[in-house]
């Protein structure tokens, strides 16, 4: 079998004739992003081939490639086939970062108290005289050792059935597992000698495209590793309605199995790289939007997506992981987070966790913006909540030169409000292909700074300026000259783009007005607006306030928290007292429908305007703006 | 002043009990902001809050029933001055006015007419209410008589106008159990004037000049156990009337005056302009407005505006989703997608049918809204479009596949196309440039840079 | 204590002088000041505003006008002369409106006939006048410019500036000291967004009337009556990029099937009647400047503004 050697860690692994690199990056223990699933349709997977045959059709991949990396043996590590033995580079861009988390969390105060224990006991045997059953005696050890009170733990029939030639087999050393359910005290698990130093967890981030996996050592309080995958589901379709669509005609078992599949090998990802037995492994955390939370749990999402959107259940649910075939030990517990509705889940929920803002009396402002966006309001006394589409524009789709956050994205733009020449800056510091989200924001707010759009994001033709002229498809500004560029083409931002933003962000932005109007809050009473998921991370929030893409507070109170789900995630696994408040969280949010909203269209109106029709709820954007129009004067 | 959700939230009593039928105290308060819910349904408030409550959600204005039957209506019950505010729910009753020194071929003839006119506008049959039986003759038995022929020719909502409390009673005799309008009580006859709507059940107007005697004898009329009242202020001018209204329904509604929480009472009649008068009406918060028989064309047009005003401006008229022919399309008739709102609708079919280009609309269902906002909310998708094609069967109607979609629509373009298999041409933004856009075919090019239809 | 009505309003509407008489350096007999409200329309002690003003608009190429006025005015519809003329002399109007239609036609060049158009205008009336300029982009800014060099002195009205084309009309209007109209489609928040937008390109708020197009009766009047109605509500709350006053023209009301439909016996009275409710209705919302083109609408509504104004037309009031 050939071997495949990936640079720079040395790592080898043996895989069969034919096998992708990607397949054997992933059994190498790597993260490789691939966001698109492995279809070759994401560009992010690019693994350099130092040496060695494989087989990869460059011509068909060329827009993801400079000349210069292709002649550095670049290709898509999901659409390259191992044929002998193989030397390959995995450059750091195209692994998966680790996640910032904010687990320290210390306002909110987050502890360390899981809610699975495991409890060494060494028992005396019994005799005639202390004929106790054995079942008693466990519990009764496990209480003398600081466990729960024995008459509290239940023991399921399973565990039952194992006690007495475990107790016996170990010589009456044993290590019982207890797990605090909703019903009380139960006991999981039941081992021989000890093995209380091996009790693990994992958090899980159940997304629509990836599936984050942390693997925690539920003894020591640490994080032992972190998992990356795509959801396998997207061969059934990219959205959420194309999978529910998909789920109504062919049924829901694929999905389901595919959805724990993607799990699984997430986890067993992380545990071989870290030579855990999946065994020990007694609690999976995870937080996911409504639809795969459903999905995952073999629940029939299909009354959500259609009027009235019911769901069928927005509790938290605790089951047996083996129930739905997750990889770990059999007795373990799968912890489901509580949603508000089908478009408010648990991966919203997650991210409230994650930033404290249920449980504190200040007044904060969640925004989690993908293609979808859902905006939570409040505070520990009431929360509103609401969700959209912001359209596509603010992820770079629909913008002609638009592109994701992808190596040669310019996600960083200024622009001179002088000369109006840009200074860019492009992901991976490569020659520009596209811009992304962070850089169309920076750079309509630099065209307005530099008034060469109106506050409608008309283009002023008038303005005399190699880089303003008519293109093909109307007005347009030049960003990058066709020289500076790896496309070959001017790079430019047309009239259309400019309309197209401003529309995605006037979602957004009405979407937090008509929270704020149903609680009757102002921006002042804001203490802190909090970002959510990768969007947030790139974007400059200085710019995003100055295009109107949120409320206006001052940008020290912008905070991002990464990928919030995942975080909320990692909390409930690890503190059993923050798990406890997620159905309190979930019933208090009130959820608004922007469709049902008759204020919302005034609110968009108004918000399809750089930065407000109404000026006084930008008062720094504005005298910002008159000054800038003073000088350009 | 209406209270925000968290503000009624804070007077609620947060056990989340669910007793109202809601999941929270939040979601119960967001529905009695929005007027949707009964305090009642609450169990635990105490009694501050229920009268803080009671009083910002109970109607500032009462409601009044006119008639019997079924063109028995009812006016009042309003809340705001300005319609953008929330609406104006009930719609003024417009009565055509007859004399009893009328012939009773004449009286019938207004009767037949208010009986059978009516017309349809966007789904609507609009038609005058009533009829107001004016007593000129000073006879007991002529008014009787003539309350009498309007009795026989139909059954309409009527309301009786006279100074002599004994002639309205000998016509109440015919009608009296048929709820009809008395007009009016005075200060000089009010007395005589509430028991005579008390004997028979009827609502009556009360007449004064001057909003403090209007008030001061509403409230004794109310002491006496008449609560249908309805107010005529007496305007003297039409500057007059948009006066004394609007203070009437704005003194009303904040509950600064509670005894002007009725419905107000027009006599357009005695103006010279009475169209003028109608209209002022309509827009200016009157509830029954009485006039002599309006030409047809003041006629529709004043019942036209009274629908306009009276639509509820949150919520657009919608029209039904389905395939629309604007003339004789063949089978290489252009199709056009747009959303059910009504204005949208309408505004494009006029510009289209101004074309004299045969063509399809293909009308999806957005719940009546534009095509910015549906866009916007996400309910204009691709799935939609799609299903509506199929729904209606579009590909039967046509030879080729091409999808003219909306200006504002046009982020969409892509995945329509994905969806439906057709290409999408994208429009003009403004209906009004439809027509240049079809005729100019290849010549206009849009920024998706697809290629227009070739028109026959 | 009397109960009387109170509005916590802060707010005054902005005044907007249309035409100019020969002491003002134009040749109009008369020039008006509109605006100046400080209340909502026709409330009694709101001295301080006029009148609304009744526009008869007229066109310049009449095959782009409705039937119904050609058969009504008959050849008077060919000749801006006499038809500017019968606006004052005849029909009553306090302005004129002109509609340079003639500028519709495919690659319109003719800038010189603007020229004359409009001083034909200026010399067959004294009112002051409102331009309809160009209908066309691409010709705008000549257009414009024409408009505004013809008028000079007489502070007209041009039309009609948008949020997708109003540099031309504003350099045009700015240029030779005009005022200009302000379109948006019927929603506050667009009208407000193009009064920011002229004035950050400096056209002062005292030369800028909101038009915040009128759907006529049936045809989305009920959004343009609420439109209408809270740009002066918002104006008397303060907002000063609001507070301008409107003009209203239901253009498409010979259109409409009602009228265009219409028995020809009696096309003419619902024509008028279209017109007259759809022009008080948006007058009493907050409208000042009325726009008709039936001649007939005209005294109509004059009549009932001035009973509006005054209470005191005569045996015409509520008696």
């Amino acid at each position: 079998m050939p071997t495949v050697t990936f640079f720079p860690s040395y790592r080898k692994i043996e895989v069969e004739s034919g096998c992708t690199v990607l397949e054997a990056s992933q059994r190498a223990g790597f993260n490789v992003n691939v966001v698109c699933g492995g279809q070759g349709k994401c560009g992010k997977c690019v693994v350099f081939i130092v040496s060695g045959k494989t087989e990869f059709d460059s011509q068909k991949f060329l827009r993801f490639f400079t000349s210069e990396e292709l002649s550095r043996g670049a290709c898509l590590a999901c659409q390259t086939t191992v044929q002998g033995n193989v030397k390959v580079t995995i450059p750091d861009s195209t692994l998966i970062q680790e996640q910032k988390i904010l687990i320290e969390g210390t306002e909110i105060g987050i502890e360390f108290r899981p809610s699975v224990k495991k409890y060494y006991i060494e028992l005396s045997a019994p005799t005639l005289a202390d004929p106790s059953p054995d079942l008693s005696r466990l519990l009764w050890g496990i209480q003398k050792s600081g466990g729960p009170v024995a008459e509290k733990i239940y023991a399921p029939l399973e565990v039952l059935r194992d006690i007495p030639a475990i107790l016996r087999h170990s010589n009456w050393k044993v290590t019982g597992t207890i797990a605090l359910v909703p019903g009380g005290y139960r006991l999981i698990d039941l081992q021989e000698f000890d093995t209380s130093k091996k009790l693990y967890g994992v958090a899980v981030d159940l997304g629509t495209t990836t599936i984050v996996v942390y693997l925690w050592d539920l003894v020591s309080g640490k994080v032992l590793g972190v998992a990356s995958n795509y959801n396998r589901q997207i061969s059934c379709g990219e959205d959420i309605l194309a999978r529910v669509n998909f789920a109504r005609k062919n049924g829901l078992t694929k999905l389901q199995a595919l959805a724990v599949d993607s799990i699984n090998t997430a986890i067993t990802m992380v545990s071989d790289a870290t030579s855990i037995d999946l065994d020990d492994i007694y609690e999976v955390v995870v937080a996911g939007n409504t639809v795969m939370t459903h999905m995952l749990l073999g629940i029939d999402p299909e009354y959500m997506i259609a009027e009235p959107y019911v769901p069928v259940v927005r509790r938290a649910l605790s089951v047996a992981s083996n129930r739905i075939g997750i990889a770990c030990n059999p007795n373990s517990g799968l912890f489901a987070f509580p949603a508000v509705s089908d478009f408010i889940g648990g991966d919203i929920i997650a991210d409230i966790l994650a930033c404290g803002m249920g449980e504190r009396d200040d007044i904060s402002l969640l925004i989690d913006i993908g293609t979808n966006f859902e905006v939570v309001l409040g505070n520990r006394e009431w929360m509103f909540s609401c969700a959209g589409a912001a359209g596509p524009a603010l992820e770079g789709g629909e913008v002609l030169y638009g592109m994701r956050a992808n190596p040669g994205a310019i996600e960083k733009i200024t622009i001179d409000p002088g000369t109006l020449n840009p200074v860019y800056a492009t992901i991976n510091d490569i020659q520009p292909k596209g811009i992304c989200g962070s850089g169309l924001i920076d750079f309509l707010a630099g065209l307005l700074t530099a008034c060469v759009i109106d506050r409608t994001g008309r283009i002023n033709m008038e303005i005399k300026n190699p880089r303003i002229r008519q293109g093909r498809f109307g007005p347009e500004f030049v960003v990058a000259w066709a020289s500076e560029t790896d496309i070959g083409k001017d790079i430019v931002i047309t009239q259309n783009d400019v309309k197209s933003l401003i529309m995605s962000k006037a979602s957004v932005h009405a979407a937090c007005i008509t929270l704020m109007k149903a609680a009757g809050v102002t921006c002042d009473d804001i203490a802190t607006i909090y970002f959510s998921g990768a969007f947030g991370n790139y974007i400059n929030k200085t710019n995003a306030i100055t295009i109107g893409l949120i409320p206006e507070i001052s940008i020290d109170h912008i905070t991002n928290i990464g990928n919030g789900a995942v975080t909320g995630a990692n909390i409930a696994l690890i503190d059993r007292k923050k798990r406890k408040i997620l159905d309190n969280i979930a019933t208090k949010i009130a959820y608004i429908e922007l469709n049902a909203e008759p204020s919302f269209m005034d609110e968009y109106t108004s918000s399809t305007f750089l930065p407000h029709t109404d000026l006084s709820l930008f008062p720094r954007v504005q005298k910002m703006l008159d000054e800038c129009r003073l000088r350009r004067n | 002043m209406a209270l925000k959700a968290l503000d009624i939230y804070k007077l609620l009593p947060k056990k989340n009990c669910k007793e109202c039928g809601d999941p929270t105290c939040l979601t119960f308060a967001m529905k009695l902001a929005g007027g949707k819910a009964d305090i009642d349904l609450c169990p635990y408030l105490d009694e501050q809050a229920k009268s803080v409550l009671g009083a910002t959600t109970r109607p500032p204005i009462r409601l009044v029933r006119m008639g019997v039957g079924e063109r028995s209506f009812a006016v009042g019950e309003e809340f705001v001055l300005y319609r953008h505010e929330k609406t104006f729910y009930h719609p003024p009753g417009i009565f055509f006015k007859v004399s009893d020194t009328q012939s009773a071929e004449e009286i019938a003839a207004v009767t037949n007419r208010v009986r059978d006119e009516s017309f349809v506008r966007v789904g609507a049959d609009l038609q005058v209410n009533g009829i107001a039986v004016e007593n000129v003759s000073n006879s007991r038995e002529t008014y009787a008589n003539a309350v009498a022929t309007v009795e026989k020719t139909a059954d309409l909502p009527l309301v009786l106008m006279g100074k002599n409390v004994d002639v309205l009673t000998a016509a109440l005799v015919h009608c009296g159990t048929y709820r009809p309008l008395i007009h009016a009580a005075t200060l000089e006859n009010f007395r005589e004037m509430y028991a005579l709507a008390k004997q028979h059940g009827c609502p009556l107007v009360i007449k004064a000049k001057g909003l403090d005697e209007l008030a001061g004898l509403a409230r004794t009329c109310s002491n006496e156990g008449i609560r249908d009242i309805i107010l005529d202020p007496a305007p003297q001018s039409l500057r007059d009337f948009i006066t004394t209204s609007t203070s009437v329904r704005q003194l009303a509604i904040t509950r600064t005056v509670p005894d002007l929480g009725y419905p107000v009472f027009l006599d357009a009649t005695l103006s010279a302009m009475q169209d003028a008068a109608v209209a002022l009406g309509i827009v200016k918060y009157a509830s029954v407005i009485v006039a002599a028989p309006l030409s047809p064309a003041s006629t529709r047009a004043a019942l036209t505006l009274r629908q306009n005003i009276y639509t509820d401006p949150q919520k657009p008229i919608q029209m039904n989703p389905g395939l629309y022919r604007i003339g004789s399309p063949g089978k290489d008739a252009p199709v056009l997608m747009t959303v059910n709102f009504s204005l949208t609708f309408f505004t494009l079919e006029g510009y289209l049918e101004a074309t004299r280009i045969p063509c399809f609309m293909l009308i999806v269902d957005t719940e009546g809204l534009s095509v910015l906002t549906s866009v916007a909310a996400g309910k204009l998708n691709e799935t939609l479009v799609r299903d509506s094609m199929k729904k209606f069967a579009v590909e039967n109607e046509v030879s080729h596949r091409n999808l003219i979609i909306p200006g504002y629509a046009s982020p969409l373009s892509g995945r329509i196309e994905e969806a439906t298999g057709w290409k999408v041409l994208v429009g003009p933004r403004d209906a009004a440039e439809i027509g240049d856009f079809l005729q100019k075919g290849v010549e206009k090019v849009d920024a998706d840079c697809h290629v227009l239809p070739e028109l026959p | 204590m009397a109960p009387d009505i109170r509005f916590d309003w802060t707010g005054t509407v902005g005044s907007v002088v249309l035409g100019a008489t020969k002491t003002e350096g134009g040749t109009r007999k008369i020039s008006y000041r509109i605006g100046g409200g400080s209340t909502l329309p026709f409330l009694s002690g709101n001295a301080s505003s006029p009148s609304p003003l009744v526009a008869l608009e007229i066109c310049d190429t009449s095959e782009y006008w409705s039937p119904v006025i050609r058969n009504y005015c008959g050849d008077l519809v060919d000749d801006i002369h006499a038809w500017s003329q019968a606006a004052e002399t005849l029909y009553g109007a306090d302005l004129v409106r002109l509609y340079l239609t003639s500028t519709k036609e495919r690659n319109f060049s003719d800038i010189v006939s603007v020229k004359t158009s409009i001083e034909d205008v200026l010399s067959a009336t004294g009112l002051p006048l409102i331009i309809e300029g160009s209908n066309e982009p691409k010709i705008d800014s000549e257009v414009f410019l024409k408009c505004g060099e013809a008028g000079e002195g007489e502070r007209l009205l041009l039309g009609t500036a948008e949020a997708s084309r109003y540099r031309s009309i504003a350099a045009a209007a700015l240029a030779y000291n005009h005022s200009l109209i302000a379109q948006s489609p019927i929603d506050i928040n667009l009208a407000k967004q193009l009064n920011i937008l002229l004035r950050e390109i400096g056209v002062p708020r005292d030369h800028i009337v909101i038009d915040p197009y009128t759907g006529t009766l049936g045809y989305g009047f009920e959004y343009s009556y609420s439109a209408i109605e809270r740009i002066r509500f918002s104006a008397l709350k303060g907002d000063a990029d609001l507070a301008m006053p409107m003009i209203s023209s239901a253009t498409d009301t010979l259109t409409v099937k009602e009228v265009r439909e219409a028995d020809p016996k009696w096309q003419d009275e619902i024509a008028v009647q279209w017109e007259f409710y759809t022009g008080i209705a948006a007058a009493v919302a907050g409208a000042e400047i009325i726009c008709v083109r039936h001649p007939r609408t005209i005294p109509m509504l004059r009549k009932a503004f001035l009973d509006l104004k005054t209470g005191t037309a005569g045996p015409a009031g509520l008696t």
